[in-house]
Order: structure tokens, then C-alpha cells, then sequence
């Protein structure tokens, strides 16, 4: 129950940053982040990849779906399908990284943020389906 | 009778349960290996800096893109720019010698400063002459690493129909260079609200900030590859850059009442200046 709340929260902190990022991005009004050599949200999220290819969207909206869905899913019993929503979650985290990292060359810290709370999530979601294995 | 033994089943020896800590923990390890990783494949595709041209290498890379026929830039009209440039509405800035100012605010780290100096030197130069431009890149620890530039830091310009006046606030190391006065500093206040740079003010009539193309469009080029470029009108290069020249020059034409006629009076020229508002 504990896990599943600190998921709970996670996401709803994760669809609180999405928001955020998806409203700076349409209001046109700079992020508040700070803006250094390796860090400046400015640089990745005007960036080409930082709209979903192929439209205006920014992939922050994306985010709030995801964040949403898994909101919603850790109201329920734990299970697979937590496990499988956040694996989902986590592989396009990476990929999102790499995208940084290699071809941007620089850290978003609100992007990051969320970043981690997916994360949270999927070892949450891990360690939730593991728990009856592991302890049986 | 013998009493026979009841079978027993063999007991199997317990195994000792992976600790729990143990799945979260590999997760986050390999995940901290995976950005290693990127950070190697970053190092090692990062272009390296290109070693500045020497001032003669540079003025004839300088007279090659501005001295560019007019017919291949009415060939590319807006090309791959994103028109950036919006009206503004203020008292009319005028230079130093009395002509409609074009202000530029940029920083010789910044990329897009980098990409947007391009067409800036090629839109001015159709209006007058600079002299003293030195080859630069951006930063090599910034997005769009090492993009290939001038810098305007210690340039002039000379012209009988604008003023331009150029604030570079930091070299490529963003050690301090230049500093905007007051009256330049309330311009990029009025109307460059969120602080991008480049930010440019042709006149108090139009402003923008930011570039008009992505730098990747010069990633990993030479000053000469770029003119050579620029050269093909068909070029990704001549697209974006002398797009966003030709959007820069209706602009000030519209601030120099369409003078020269020999730059201004051209159709590419007349129809984006009507795309201006």
C-alpha cells in the first residue's frame, strides 16, 4: 500500500511536470530553469526533438498521458499491467536521454525530473511484482 | 515382517531468496552504465573546434557571401527560414550617422547567434561593407557544438542607407566582451522579454530573437565549405541561410524606404516584405 501510494505520488508530480512543460511550450513564455554549458531546458526543448515527429505537439504532452494512465493504474491492486505501462514508460525515458545526452548535448533539469519519476515508477512497479516471488 | 521405512520425500535443500534490493539496484546500475555510455558516444562525435581562418582567409570568405549574384538569392526567396522577424511598434532608431539603426545582441558562445550572423552579414552587405570580421565557432559545451561564425566583436560597417551597431557580450569561452548600454538594454527589455539571444532590432519597426535555422545546418563545416554552399542554391546551407538574408533584407528595406532600388526593387524582395505586416 505504501509503494503503491509513493507510485500514486510519483505520477501525479510526473503529470504536474508535463503540464507545466506543455504550457510553457504553447504560452511561449520561457522555462524557469537555470542555464549553463551542460544545462539549459531552453536548448533541448526548443530543439527538433522535442516536438513528437511529425506534428507541433511537444512531447511533453506525451508525457501527460503517460504520467495520466499511470495515475490512474496505481489506483488499482498492483500487477503486471503496472509493470508493463512503466517498462513502456521506461524505454522511452532512455530513449529521450540518449536524445540529450548524444544529440542535443545538453540537460533539460525539468525533463530530467520527470525523467526520474519514471524511474520511481518502474522500480516500484519491479519491486511490486517481484514482492510475492522474492518472499514466498 | 520386516516393518518397511516410510518413504520419505528428499528435502530439498533450501535456497537462499535473492534480497529484494538486489532487481531495483541492477536496474539502476545499468541504467547508469547506459548514460556513460552516451556520454562516451557525445565525446567522441562532438565536432572538434575549427582552427579560426587568418584575416585574409576570412576577408575572402566574407567577399565570397557577399558578394553573392542577386539572381541566386531571388532563386531562394525564404527558402527553409522560419520568419521570426515582428513588427514592433516604437520611435524610430536611428544609428550613429543618422541612418535607421539595426541593433544586434548576441554572445560568440551562442549557436544560434553563430547561425544567425550568416545571414546577417549577407543581408548587410547588400546595404554596405564590413571590414574586420574575424572567423569564430560557439561554444564546444553548448548545443550545436563548435558552429562555424564571424563574430562581430571588433567589426565595422559601413553604409549610406542603415546603421548597424553590434553588442557581442562574450567570447566563445563567455568570457566577458561587450556590455549594451542603457538605452540598448531597454530595447532587448521592451522586446526580448524572455532574454534570447540573438536578439535583433531593425529600426523600432521590426524585432526578432533567436535564428532562423537550426545550426546543425553547419555542423562539422569549415567557413569555405560554407561558402561553397551557399553557392548551390539548392544547398540545405543556401536554403536556410540565404532564406533567412532575404528575410533580414526586406525588413530593412522597408526601414530604408526601399533603397537601393538595385536590392530592394526585386520581386523576391517586394513579396517578403509584404509576409512582414
Amino acid at each position: 500500500m505504501r509503494w503503491q501510494l509513493l507510485a500514486l505520488a510519483a505520477g501525479l508530480a510526473g503529470l504536474g511536470v508535463s503540464i507545466y512543460l506543455t504550457a510553457v511550450h504553447y504560452a511561449g513564455v520561457p522555462v524557469a530553469c537555470p542555464a549553463n554549458g551542460t544545462i539549459s531546458c531552453e536548448a533541448v526543448l526548443s530543439s527538433r526533438y522535442a516536438l513528437i515527429a511529425g506534428t507541433n505537439v511537444p512531447t511533453s504532452a506525451a508525457g501527460i498521458v503517460w504520467f495520466a494512465i499511470s495515475a490512474l493504474l496505481w489506483t488499482r491492486r498492483p500487477g503486471r499491467i503496472q509493470l508493463a505501462w512503466s517498462v513502456a514508460g521506461l524505454a522511452t525515458v532512455l530513449l529521450l536521454v540518449f536524445v540529450e545526452i548524444v544529440l542535443v548535448g545538453v540537460i533539460c533539469v525539468w525533463c530530467t525530473a520527470a525523467h526520474v519519476l519514471v524511474l520511481v515508477i518502474f522500480l516500484i512497479a519491479l519491486q511490486t511484482a517481484n514482492g510475492g516471488r522474492v518472499r514466498s | 515382517m520386516s516393518a518397511r521405512r516410510p518413504r520419505t520425500r528428499p528435502v530439498r535443500k533450501p535456497v537462499s531468496s535473492t534480497p529484494a534490493w538486489v532487481a531495483p539496484l541492477a536496474v539502476v546500475a545499468g541504467i547508469a552504465l547506459l548514460v556513460v555510455a552516451f556520454l562516451v558516444i557525445r565525446w567522441y562525435t562532438t565536432p572538434l573546434p575549427i582552427p579560426p581562418l587568418t584575416t585574409d582567409a576570412a576577408q575572402q570568405v566574407v567577399s565570397s557571401i557577399s558578394s553573392l549574384p542577386a539572381s541566386e538569392l531571388d532563386a531562394v526567396g525564404a527558402g527553409s527560414a522560419n520568419n521570426l522577424i515582428k513588427p514592433v511598434s516604437g520611435s524610430q532608431l536611428t544609428g550613429p550617422n543618422g541612418y535607421p539603426e539595426v541593433f544586434y545582441l548576441g554572445a560568440e558562445y551562442c549557436p544560434y547567434c553563430a547561425a544567425e550572423r550568416w545571414p546577417m552579414i549577407i543581408a548587410l552587405s547588400r546595404f554596405g561593407t564590413f571590414s574586420g570580421l574575424k572567423t569564430t565557432s560557439s561554444s564546444s559545451s553548448d548545443v550545436y557544438p563548435n558552429t562555424p561564425t564571424f563574430t562581430f566583436h571588433g567589426s565595422t560597417y559601413t553604409s549610406q542607407y542603415v546603421d548597424f551597431v553590434a553588442v557581442e557580450t562574450t567570447d566563445r569561452d563567455r568570457n566577458p566582451l561587450e556590455s549594451p548600454s542603457s538605452a540598448q538594454q531597454a530595447l532587448v527589455n521592451q522586446y526580448d522579454s524572455s532574454g534570447s539571444i540573438p536578439f535583433v532590432d531593425l529600426g523600432n519597426h521590426y524585432a526578432f530573437s533567436g535564428a532562423m535555422y537550426l545550426p546543425d545546418v553547419l555542423s562539422a563545416m569549415s567557413w569555405t565549405a560554407v561558402a561553397d554552399a551557399l553557392a548551390q542554391p539548392t544547398s540545405p546551407q543556401a536554403k536556410a541561410i540565404l532564406g533567412s538574408a532575404n528575410l533580414i533584407t526586406a525588413a530593412v528595406c522597408k526601414l530604408t524606404a526601399d533603397k537601393p532600388a538595385s536590392v530592394c526593387s526585386s520581386s523576391t524582395i517586394q513579396s517578403l516584405e509584404k509576409t512582414l505586416g
